[in-house]
């Protein structure tokens, strides 16, 4: 036993003061904490009071950008009285060529209205001679503006015809004239984004917007509420119902998200419920792969440098594997111990508020530890074996890498954990000893897992790590010191079996 | 410590690489398991040292199996040598002799005093990548004896030696000796190893071939060995009277001649047949008398 120590002191000794233990105990949090301030300054511009400007373009509807205005009015950025979203009333820049198609079209218009007053108005007198007794001048009369009539209504008609083709003439120009506006106030980023409302569509519940920031179409939600509201007011109108009653019926609901957490409640926060457990997860990942990295390296180094044959001369198989496993673990606990320094001393400075580290309570760090030993020794098994299985160092760097991706794969899991905490995948997914520990770490803030889940997972990587200790004893003891090629599956099994 | 293998077989990848071979180191003794490469010789030291375990027969030190008393009392050099280049010698040298039992503070002591008798208390704090291969070879010569181990077990020591690391190396062997120590050495440098060895093991395809002190091998092949070089067809000599055994290679032919003859007359009868260009009368060394033992067996 002694041995054990030895080689467990040595090992934590020769990596706690390596550089590449400083640099992952140090640089991750260094690197979360420039970007949580990069985020935080980020954010707190984005929240500098500044409304967005939409545009409101009008194609066949009138007084519709008002009224949305009106209601966007009541949505005002916090803590100000300045509107979150101000809408523009777009209008067509017109030209003077379409400001005289504009004039003729209105002459066509009072021509057409002329002719039309004038058919009307031979319509009431032949009604009037109509009336009058039976005599010649009445048959006279009727024929003589039965032929005005006659020629008033094709005049009337030709003149409706012409004022309709120049008026859609001049109606699709306009459409033109107005989008190119509003598409120049977009480029010129005078707006973020415009509606374009059309009667019928509008009618239907149909507005197009447009924009050239993919940002605009994920804050579309307040518009659509208030073009919602408008277009239900608009609708109970029709049905004869008041307007106060509208404004009463439509007062939004609101909910207070708390979250109960045991005894203990608070609001519901996306940020700090999903986050800081993923943040968790990645130092974790780091707790456990920084040792263990270590532990590969140093089997490969070791054997590569031919150290390994004489360690093995002055302590045995359990003393040498027990020993760099140890020590390496205790690495890992120091890394730990370091964090929670860390993040104590962040919290004593003021940079961190504990309302925002909600998770970090006993109980979730006593699960953190548990899996962070569970997983250590586990994936230090594994690198055991692989380690005296191969020799060439590339080939072990493949093999330490795909482990690293496949322990932190559970991190693209995490919404599907937040949202499902309890579905079957995520609890068959659990019990996976390679993702275990990450999941169950995620697992554990963000759905509160059932205890016999616990009970199953610690039993599964209680488990798998002895299975992985066995086999990669008997690699290390059988193969270790014939290196020169990597065996194949058929050999590493015989070495598995043989007697070393 | 006496060490004694019983029997020993081993097989690798289906290779049988040591075959039922039983021998015995004494203290005192030095042991020589001489062959070329290939021959099982490292094999049987892993055995030994209970790196690989034999699939028949023991290893017994003392009458006992290595444990960690005995291991801690064993040195061993292996024919590829390392050690962690990126630390102290001190440290590395501490760190070692400590696996090997000694406490902390005595592991101090002995590697400060080892590393002043090697002439290397200077370098003591530089790194062992600092040194050069030479300097790097002697930390590790150092570090087998620095436990002052009653078993030393050397395989290929005098493999990829520099300069006087040879030397010391010849040295600390006969130290060994003339202390009561064991000392098992693996070589295939035959010659290297006769001037050292009490006892020598010649091994072939992981079977003793011959075994015994060098005087008793030697008195078993003391024909006296001659080589001829000549430019005429040498291998009418092989029926010179008095002529054991004849091999011819690369036309020089070695003629090994019966103890019982007188040697002149042999040579006068080499004059007469063949012109020679080179004429040496030789005792056969333990390379020829492996090669012939190693014949010997083919034939039988």
């Amino acid at each position: 036993m002694r041995n054990l120590w030895i080689i467990t002191g040595w090992e934590f000794w020769r990596h706690l003061k390596s550089r590449s233990f400083l640099l992952a105990t140090f640089i991750p949090p260094l690197l979360f904490t420039v970007v949580a301030v990069v985020l935080f300054f980020f954010y707190r511009e984005s929240r500098t009071p500044q409304p967005r400007v939409i545009g409101c373009v009008e194609l066949d509807t009138t007084r519709y950008c008002e009224a949305i205005q009106k209601k966007l009015d009541n949505f005002t950025l916090p803590g100000t009285h300045t509107p979150a979203v101000v809408l523009i009333d777009i209008q067509a820049d017109t030209t003077d060529d379409l400001q005289n198609l504009f004039q003729e079209v209105a002459r066509l218009k009072h021509e057409l209205d002329s002719l039309n007053d004038a058919y009307n108005r031979i319509k009431e007198r032949r009604r009037y001679i109509f009336q009058r007794p039976d005599s010649p001048t009445k048959e006279r009369l009727l024929r003589q503006t039965y032929e005005q009539l006659h020629l008033t209504r094709e005049q009337r008609d030709l003149a409706e015809i012409e004022y309709n083709r120049q008026k859609a003439y001049v109606d699709s120009l306009w459409q033109m004239q107005i989008l190119k506006t509003a598409d120049s106030l977009l480029f010129t980023q005078v707006v973020e984004g415009y509606l374009i409302l059309r009667g019928e569509e509008l009618q239907d519940g149909r507005v197009e917007f447009h924009s050239i920031y993919p940002n605009q179409f994920l804050q579309i939600e307040p518009l659509k509420n208030v073009l919602q509201e408008l277009l239900v007011e608009m609708r109970l109108r029709q049905e004869g119902i008041t307007i106060s009653q509208i404004h009463e019926w439509l007062k939004p609901v609101v909910i207070n998200e708390i979250l109960v957490e045991g005894a203990r409640k608070r609001e519901f926060s996306f940020l700090q419920s999903y986050l800081a457990p993923v943040i968790v997860v990645v130092f974790l990942f780091i707790s456990i792969f920084t040792p263990g990295g270590f532990l590969f390296y140093s089997l490969i180094s070791e054997k590569a440098n031919r150290v390994l044959e004489i360690l093995m001369t002055s302590a045995n198989s359990f003393q040498i594997i027990a020993g760099k496993i140890l020590g390496l673990g205790l690495l890992g606990v120091v890394q730990i111990v370091i964090w929670l320094i860390l993040t104590k001393g962040l919290i004593l400075a003021g940079w961190i508020s504990v309302e925002n580290l909600p998770f970090f309570t006993l109980h979730n760090l006593g699960f953190f530890v548990l899996y962070f030993v569970l997983g250590y020794f586990f994936f230090a098994a594994i690198y055991v074996g692989i380690g005296s299985v191969y020799s060439n160092e590339e080939e072990a760097h493949h093999i330490n890498l795909m482990l690293r991706m496949l322990s932190i794969s559970p991190i693209l899991f995490s919404v599907p954990i937040l949202m499902f905490p309890d579905a079957i995948f995520v609890r068959l997914f659990s019990f996976i000893p390679f993702l275990t520990p990450t999941f169950m770490v995620l697992r554990t803030p963000l759905g509160h897992p059932p205890e016999i889940d616990y009970i199953i997972s610690v039993g599964v990587m209680l488990f798998s790590t002895l299975v992985a200790l066995w086999v990669s004893g008997r690699l290390f003891r059988n193969s270790s010191l014939f290196d020169h090629r990597t065996p194949g599956w058929g050999e590493v099994w015989k070495l598995l079996w043989g007697k070393g | 410590m006496k060490v004694a293998a019983q029997k020993i077989s081993k097989t690798i990848k289906g290779r049988p690489v040591v075959r039922t071979l039983s021998f015995e180191a004494a203290s005192g003794k030095v042991l020589g398991l001489l062959g070329p490469d290939g021959t099982g010789k490292t094999t049987i030291l892993r055995m030994v040292l209970d790196l690989i375990r034999p699939d028949e027969g023991a290893i017994l030190f003392d009458d006992q199996k290595l444990g960690p008393t005995i291991r801690a009392r064993v040195g061993y050099l292996p024919e590829q040598r390392g050690l962690y280049p990126h630390y102290r010698v001190i440290d590395v040298l501490i760190y070692f002799a400590r696996l090997k039992r000694l406490s902390r503070k005595k592991a101090q002591v002995e590697a400060v005093r080892h590393l002043d008798r090697f002439d290397l208390i200077e370098y003591m704090d530089q790194t062992v990548g600092e040194l050069s291969p030479e300097l790097q070879q002697k930390v590790q010569i150092l570090l087998t004896v620095l436990h002052e181990p009653r078993v030393l077990i050397l395989d290929e020591p005098f493999t990829g030696m520099e300069g006087m690391n040879a030397e010391l190396i010849k040295k600390l062997i006969l130290r060994y000796r003339e202390e009561q120590r064991t000392v098992i050495l693996a070589t295939r440098h035959m010659n290297l190893a006769e001037s050292l060895c009490d006892r020598i093991l010649l091994l072939h395809q992981g079977q003793a071939v011959l075994q015994g002190s060098v005087e008793q091998i030697r008195k078993k092949y003391r024909e006296n060995l001659v080589l001829v070089e000549g430019e005429d067809n040498l291998t009418g000599l092989k029926k010179i009277a008095g002529v054991k055994k004849f091999l011819l290679e690369n036309q020089v032919a070695r003629l090994y001649v019966d103890p019982n003859q007188p040697v002149q007359k042999v040579l006068d009868q080499i004059i007469k047949q063949v012109r020679i260009t080179r004429l040496e009368v030789n005792r056969p060394s333990l390379e020829d008398i492996y090669r012939e033992a190693v014949n010997h067996q083919g034939e039988a």
